[in-house]
């Protein structure tokens, strides 16, 4: 089976480092890494949204070779920030998910769902707090129906519940034959996810298991903390 | 068609029929009926085809092309205070024209004085993008426009200062800086009406990606959005829009910001209603302006009404602002 998700020696300059990576469909995958690190530079450049060297592939395809729309309808991003600057109601940024696909409003009221957004679809994102208005971002990106979803710490905003669902939701995507990449802070929660990717100061240092990657020594070397690893995962200052 | 998009149409229509009734001849309707099929007295006709036709569909085009301009770099510049002029445009579409009426140009040809401040208007939106060209982010625009502004303003007031002498001219030229709609003729709403109706044609063909725009240039790239593109594509329409409003009237401030943030109060952001209702709402805005001024006594400008009318409603909406 070929990746969904493939990137070789993909860079950016000062930001991030040769990276080759691959995640076959149905993964759910996490990328970690201490602040800086360059996760959402990663996340950013396997988008296409910024400007990088070396080569990304969707499947078979080079992700320069397709156009936006193509493109939108096969991989989603959700960034770190989620600001609204005009008064569009929830249902109407959910809907524009379905741009790419001629704005057919397939799937629209199933992701505003998916996130519990049922209640607030009328009201403007401008009104929303800041956890709803990170789970409107990601309903837009269910919308897409994209197989390839890229999510940039989608639940360090989301309240405990809110943010077990989204990851419940992200591991029935990934069921469904989708392919994950999330960024996250939290290791502990890492552990739950098929693979792991951790970045270091732009680097991709590891990539696997979790068990296998996040060891002591690891977690130690990168974010600099010690940790028991064991059926939890417990850090603490050294 | 939406229910709002009719209503402003309709109100159009009323206020470019009260632009070719009122002024210092009064037509009644039936007059103006008659008058607008070439019948009736002979000295209506004139009045209306050689004065107020012109004056009001020069009148119409520029309230409509400043409202969509202002709807632009709203949505470019993601926020609901930016103006039609925040590129440069104006003030560079000012400066082209303060030159050519220093220099004594504009008796060769009605023609002068529109085609230098197009020239200048657009050489002043290709200086800033070429300056902001490098990362070309929205940030570093926004800054060489502020520049620019500065540097065409202080041209023009330059200009202003040395004809301060002679009369005449700087008369003409303070006339020009407030903006205004007499003595308009075919040969403005030549210059001006055809483009500005065929910009506004190809902007509401691109309402969606607009919408998608408004929310953040990177969220629209990664929904399908080809923002390169776009982004281009809209800053050669706001220039042509803006440019030419400001070639064939003048200075004319506040329509574009004013008209687009009401209407954005009122019915919500989506671009689908919000441009042609700002289309059809600055147009009617800036012939009841013109309306006022020909009509109120002390002889108003027309770029000093609208300000005079933008200007305490820009202050409420600063309030209101969340």
């Amino acid at each position: 089976m070929s990746a969904a998700l493939r990137a070789e020696g993909l860079s950016v300059p000062g930001r991030l480092e040769p990276a080759t990576l691959s995640l076959q469909p149905g993964t759910l995958a996490a990328l970690v890494g201490p602040n800086g690190a360059g996760k959402s530079t990663l996340l950013s450049a396997l988008s296409g949204l910024l400007p990088a060297q070396g080569r990304a592939f969707l499947g078979a395809d080079a992700l320069e070779s397709l156009s936006p729309p193509e493109r939108a309808r096969r991989l989603a991003w959700v960034g770190q920030e989620a600001r609204f600057d005009f008064a569009f109601t929830v249902r109407e940024v959910v809907a524009q998910g379905r741009f790419a696909w001629g704005d057919d409003g397939r799937g629209v009221e199933e992701a505003l769902t998916a996130f519990d957004l049922g209640a607030l679809a009328s009201r403007p994102v401008t009104q929303l707090s800041g956890g709803e208005r990170h789970r409107v971002t990601l309903a837009r990106a269910l919308a897409t129906a994209a197989k390839v979803q890229l999510w940039d710490e989608p639940v360090a905003q989301l309240d405990v519940r809110h943010a077990l669902e989204v990851l419940a939701l992200a591991r029935r995507l990934a069921g469904e034959g989708a392919t994950l990449l999330v960024s996250l802070h939290d290791l502990p929660l890492a552990l739950r996810f098929d693979q792991v990717l951790v970045l270091d100061r732009g680097r991709l240092v590891a990539q696997g298991r979790p068990q296998e990657v996040l060891t002591a020594a690891l977690i130690h070397q990168v974010f600099g903390v010690r940790a028991v690893t064991g059926p939890e995962l417990l850090l603490e200052l050294e | 068609m939406r229910r709002s998009t009719l209503l402003f149409a309709a109100l159009l229509v009323l206020a470019m029929a009260a632009s070719l009734a009122f002024g210092e001849v009064r037509l009644t309707p039936v007059q103006l009926w008659d008058a607008l099929r070439g019948a009736g007295d002979p000295l209506y006709v004139t009045i209306l085809r050689d004065f107020r036709l012109p004056r009001t569909l020069v009148g119409a085009a520029v309230g409509a092309a400043l409202a969509a301009s202002g709807v632009v770099m709203q949505a470019f510049f993601r926020n609901a205070l930016a103006s039609p002029g925040l590129l440069g445009v104006s003030s560079g579409a000012a400066l082209g024209a303060v030159s050519v009426l220093a220099l004594g140009l504009t008796g060769y040809s009605l023609w002068v004085l529109p085609l230098a401040s197009i020239a200048f208007a657009f050489g002043a939106t290709g200086l800033v993008v070429l300056l902001a060209r490098r990362g070309a982010s929205t940030e570093r625009l926004l800054l060489s426009g502020v520049a620019l502004n500065a540097l065409l303003g202080a041209g023009t007031s330059f200009l202003l200062t040395v004809s301060a002498g002679h009369f005449e001219l700087s008369g003409q030229i303070l006339f020009w800086l407030m903006g205004g709609l007499e003595s308009r003729t075919f040969e403005h709403v030549l210059v001006g009406l055809p483009a500005i109706l065929v910009c506004c044609v190809i902007l509401l063909r691109l309402a969606r990606p607009l919408d998608l725009l408004s929310l953040g240039e990177e969220s629209a790239q990664s929904l399908g959005v080809d923002v390169r593109r776009l982004r281009r594509t809209l800053i050669v329409l706001s220039t042509v829009l803006t440019g030419l409003a400001t070639a064939v009237a003048g200075m004319v401030g506040f329509v574009g910001l004013v008209v687009p943030h009401l209407l954005r109060l009122s019915g919500g952001p989506s671009h689908k209603r919000l441009l042609p209702d700002s289309m059809l709402a600055g147009a009617s805005f800036l012939l009841a302006c013109d309306l006022a001024t020909r009509t109120l006594p002390g002889g108003l400008r027309l770029g000093v009404l609208t300000a005079l009318v933008g200007g305490p409603v820009f202050l409420w909406m600063l309030r209101s602002q969340p």
